[in-house]
């Protein structure tokens, strides 16, 4: 009888156990603090999405590896706010292109480059490349995303989507192509190669511009501004504040020219009154390093040879 | 007398053990190469079609499975034939010959695909059977040959069957990951070129033997 009633304790405390272990994920997120309560998780096919919310910010994170950077962050209460400095030096390409009339992204995450370039320039045609269908509802569910006549998500892998481009002929081409189709810890390796930005290079107006996000304190780094520089034969680089992050590669079309820092900011300063930017644009525009140049080894990165994860975890001789 | 018979004997066995240890060691360099074929075939296609895991992971694994499946067919009706060590290495020479010729051709396959009107599933999919069906083919005829050389009497057949797959599925597994780990790092179409200058050497000793010993006992 004892033996009994010792053996259902052993039972009910095992079930006790193993009930709070399968429990742990749900328990552990909802002590998640850096960015807030956990309101959202789903496994796309590509992400491991997660959606925070802390007051009227939600973040976006695709896993939940500390190592892993911040993809999207929104205040719900004011869409203006810039909560992410890389967001701002996205828009560095109105710099070298003052009036897009069509742009086309690559990459959605929480939406906030397409959503901010469609408020600053509302008769400008946007086009998104998202491969993820999953991202695009995340984005409309929870960080303020819409799409409307001028602004277009289209799920496709960013280079499916150019490719199709080009094969349906010359259609109008884009002023300004953002590249932004990476995380901190996965780079798809054909949106990096010397074939890939042919490609871009197909659809870019001829006084048009590309900009690319990339991060700053790895060989990547040098291996994609040889790659632009092989293709576009130009390539200038604004920089984050903080050295540990994003970048952005920009190079213009064959008819675009190259800027010294004063014209940058200059131009930024005469643009700032024809648009109601949220942010700085004079700052944006003192972030130009315009003489960095690719380590001298480097190789570009090619379909045939693209070693590009290994690159970003090779450190940087030293910083831009 | 007997000493020296014994010594025979020793002889013998080192000989056939030596001609086992050569059979498996080409069923171990095929099963190697097929896996290499394999991750690099993914990274060849996903620049034509794109990073979605479902569609050149599919295509290709798939492909490579339903060509294995073909080539041990296939390499079951040819290890029956007299000449078989003659057909196995003419099977080898040809596939690492479309290993070296293949890097030529990607480009030219993957755009054709879409020239004749394929999305990127159906394209894919072709594109990889064109690319990579007829050398993996060519590589599954090797395993059913070698376990059918490797066997005198019926009651060791399953025995050989079992080491051949054991070694040459072993061997898979190394081809798989180091070309997934440290291959990539460097060129794809080198590294296809030199795979099939390889594979040509391989194919081309087991074809010499096969001529010096005049057919049935041969193999290595």
């Amino acid at each position: 009888m004892r033996e009994d009633r010792k053996m259902r304790k052993v039972v009910l405390y095992t079930l006790i156990c193993v009930g709070v272990f399968c429990q742990l994920p749900a328990i552990c997120a909802a002590f998640d603090s850096e960015w807030g309560r956990l309101i959202y998780q789903k496994d796309s096919l590509y992400h491991r999405i997660l959606v925070y919310k802390n007051g009227s910010v939600v973040t976006l994170r695709f896993g939940r590896q500390p190592a892993v950077q911040v993809q999207s962050q929104v205040d719900l209460n004011n869409l203006r706010r810039d909560m992410l400095s890389y967001t701002k030096l996205a828009f560095c390409g109105l710099l070298y292109q003052e009036q897009p009339k069509r742009v086309l992204v690559l990459g959605l995450g929480g939406g906030v480059i397409p959503r901010k370039m469609h408020n600053y320039f509302p008769a400008t045609v946007i086009d998104v490349a998202e491969i993820d269908p999953e991202i695009l509802k995340t984005a409309e569910q929870f960080f303020g995303f819409r799409e409307d006549d001028k602004l277009r998500v289209h799920i496709a892998d960013g280079r499916m989507f150019i490719r199709e481009l080009l094969r349906k002929g010359p259609a109008e081409k884009y002023d300004i192509i953002v590249l932004d189709a990476f995380n901190s810890d996965y780079i798809p390796f054909h949106l990096m190669t010397k074939e890939f930005l042919e490609q871009v290079k197909g659809v870019l107006a001829e006084d048009g511009v590309v900009v690319a996000n990339v991060f700053q304190n790895n060989r990547l780094f040098d291996a994609e501004l040889a790659t632009f520089l092989a293709v576009f034969g130009r390539c200038q680089v604004f920089v984050d504040e903080n050295p540990s992050t994003n970048a952005m590669l920009v190079s213009p079309g064959p008819k675009g020219q190259t800027l010294a820092v004063d014209e940058a900011v200059s131009r930024a300063r005469t643009l700032k009154h024809k648009v109601d930017f949220s942010f700085d644009m004079v700052g944006v525009a003192s972030r130009l390093r315009p003489n960095i140049k690719p380590e001298a080894n480097i190789k570009v990165l090619t379909d045939d040879r693209a070693p590009v994860n290994q690159l970003r975890t090779q450190q940087r001789r030293k910083s831009p | 007398m007997r000493i020296s018979n014994f010594g025979f004997k020793i002889s013998l066995m080192a000989k056939n053990n030596l001609r086992a240890v050569g059979i498996i060691l080409i069923a171990c360099v095929c099963g190697w190469f097929v896996m290499e074929l394999e991750i690099l075939g993914v990274r060849a296609l996903s620049p034509y079609f794109g990073s979605a895991v479902f569609v050149v992971m599919g295509s290709v694994v798939g492909v490579f499975l339903l060509s294995l499946s073909a080539g041990y067919m296939l390499g079951g009706w040819f290890s029956q034939k007299a000449d078989s060590p003659g057909i196995l290495g003419s099977g080898i020479i040809a596939a690492g010959l479309w290993l070296f010729v293949m890097p030529a051709f990607i480009e030219l396959v993957c755009d054709g695909m879409y020239n004749i009107g394929l999305d990127e599933k159906w394209g894919s999919l072709l594109a990889a059977v064109i690319l990579f069906g007829v050398p993996t083919v060519l590589l599954g005829t090797v395993t059913p040959t070698a376990v059918r050389w490797l066997t005198n009497q019926v009651s060791d057949s399953g025995l050989n069957a079992g080491v051949v797959l054991a070694f040459s599925t072993a061997a898979s597994f190394a081809g798989c990951v180091v070309t997934a780990f440290y291959l990539v790092l460097v060129s794809m179409r080198q590294t296809l070129r030199v795979s099939g200058i390889v594979l040509m050497v391989l194919g081309l000793v087991v074809l010499l033997q096969a001529i010096t010993r005049g057919g049935k006992d041969a193999g290595r």
